[in-house]
């Protein structure tokens, strides 16, 4: 085992990197990260809809969100695979479409929990702010959305767990993730499945474990702070 | 000058009748409290004055337009209407500073320099000035309150409403808010005041309201108000609050 980990630590790592497009861990983080802060603005967007006084904007939100939440990521991939060259009008790679295809997904989660955020709050946040003159958008802009997403800290980075674990999926429209390069190295090595994808959960659990140690550092601090003492 | 008119004001949670037909109007510069048993639709009728609770019949006229028309400018009329809350509902994320500024920058459109400038004195003026970069989590409940107040003060609203403004508080911060909402009467404010404070009530307010279960039972000078209430169910809610408690009642027999 720690023969394939030695003997193929550059693969794992960054694919066939600098010969070839960058891939393994690397590529792996590149999607999440990306997936992750280009869905996030969309989140917010949608988050905000799902509270909004509008009852149109309500349900317009919440039947996207079910409907992408009632879905496998797999499907999604597929569909973005054809249905985004069909869109863009040109051939798209496959890392961009796994992308896409993360970010509707990814998207659709963290508007349920930037919905969850604000209605956390005290309702007296809102009363303060209207009763101050400020718009339901001001009020929202400068008094709960700040405090939601403060709040919100510690699941936004559990859910970038949940993203990194989401991308071997793209293994099967050929993005050269972590997956990807463990299928490669299984196929060289030939006679060591079990040890080479065992490699490739420890890959992954690494990674996961760091930050869901960081999510749980995040929430302590913010108790910390709402408890006053920071 | 009429400030504040209340024209047959009904209003239904569901089945509930909780306002009945309350018809009321308050001049500019007077002072009124509002008192009544709990339940009785005191916190109500303040809140519908800025639509926070909706009504279902009668109208509200707040310097003679009418507060609950559909072509009414909503954020234009809560910035001419101070509210101050009983769980005070200072901004959290904001610092003290922030939480005056806010309002005035964003909704009147004061400049940054101007806001700032008004929020310096008013926090002079409710004894705050040197909290003016804390957090709220990081003051006592009645320095909460006292900021809350100036929050509303920095909009330069006619009225004032308040409501219960003490109850949160430690009895022994409950003087320091009710000096500054005294200051304000004498500066002649106008306002409403929801509170259980008899004492406040007979000497700061010009008025006061009885209220019991959905009506308005009784509107009258203080002085008249505390020595003949007109209504049983009054007589009796004056006793109750009025009655000393236990811990008084033992002090004065240990000092007589």
């Amino acid at each position: 085992m720690f023969a394939i980990l030695h003997d193929y630590l550059a693969l794992f790592l960054v694919g066939n990197w600098p010969h070839g497009p960058l891939g393994g861990v690397a590529i792996t983080l590149v999607i999440s990260a990306l997936g992750l802060t280009v869905s996030f603005p969309i989140a917010v967007a949608i988050g905000l809809c799902l509270v909004s006084p509008c009852r149109a904007l309500r349900r317009t939100a919440g039947g996207w969100t079910r409907l992408i939440r009632g879905v496998p990521l797999l499907m999604l991939i597929f569909w973005a695979y054809f249905a985004v060259p069909l869109v863009v009008g040109a051939q798209v790679s496959a890392v961009t479409t796994a992308v896409c295809a993360i970010i509707v997904y990814e998207s659709a989660f963290l508007a349920q929990i930037v919905r969850a955020g604000l209605e956390g709050l005290p309702r007296g946040q809102m009363e303060a702010a209207r009763s101050n003159g400020l718009s339901w958008l001001q009020s929202m802009r400068y008094v709960q959305l700040p405090q939601a997403l403060a709040n919100m800290l510690p699941s936004m980075v559990n859910q970038f767990v949940s993203i990194i674990k989401a991308t071997s999926l793209a293994y099967v429209i050929g993005v050269p993730e972590l997956t990807y390069s463990a299928a490669q190295v299984n196929t060289i090595t030939l006679t060591k499945p079990l040890q080479t994808f065992l490699v490739l959960a420890a890959f992954y659990f690494v990674l996961c474990f760091a930050i869901s140690r960081f999510a749980g550092h995040l929430e302590r601090r913010i108790a910390r702070r709402r408890a006053g003492l920071a | 000058m009429t400030m504040l008119a209340f024209e047959k004001v009904h209003k239904y949670y569901g089945e509930h009748h909780v306002l009945k037909g309350i018809d009321a109007v308050i001049d500019r510069g007077e002072v009124v409290v509002v008192c009544g048993p709990s339940g009785s639709g005191k916190s109500t009728l303040i809140r519908t004055v800025t639509r926070l609770e909706a009504i279902q019949q009668g109208r509200i006229l707040f310097e003679t337009r009418d507060v609950h028309a559909r072509d009414v400018r909503l954020n234009q009329l809560r910035a001419r209407i101070g509210f101050v809350f009983q769980s005070f509902n200072l901004f959290q994320n904001l610092s003290v500073r922030q939480n005056l500024i806010l309002g005035p920058t964003k909704v009147l459109g004061l400049s940054r320099d101007e806001a700032l400038a008004r929020a310096e004195t008013l926090l002079a003026k409710v004894g705050l000035a040197h909290k003016i970069d804390a957090m709220p989590a990081n003051l006592s409940g009645g320095q909460q309150q006292r900021v809350a107040i100036a929050r509303a003060l920095a909009m330069k609203p006619p009225l004032m409403l308040f409501d219960e403004p003490t109850s949160a508080l430690d009895p022994e911060m409950v003087q320091e808010v009710l000096h500054v909402m005294r200051s304000l009467a004498d500066e002649g404010l106008t306002m409403i005041i929801v509170t259980h404070e008899m004492g406040f009530a007979r000497e700061v307010s010009s008025r006061v309201w009885f209220m019991d279960q959905g009506q308005l039972l009784e509107d009258a000078p203080p002085a008249r108000f505390f020595s003949r209430p007109a209504h049983e169910r009054a007589q009796r809610f004056l006793q109750d609050v009025l009655r000393p408690s236990p811990r008084e009642l033992a002090a004065a027999h240990s000092a007589a």
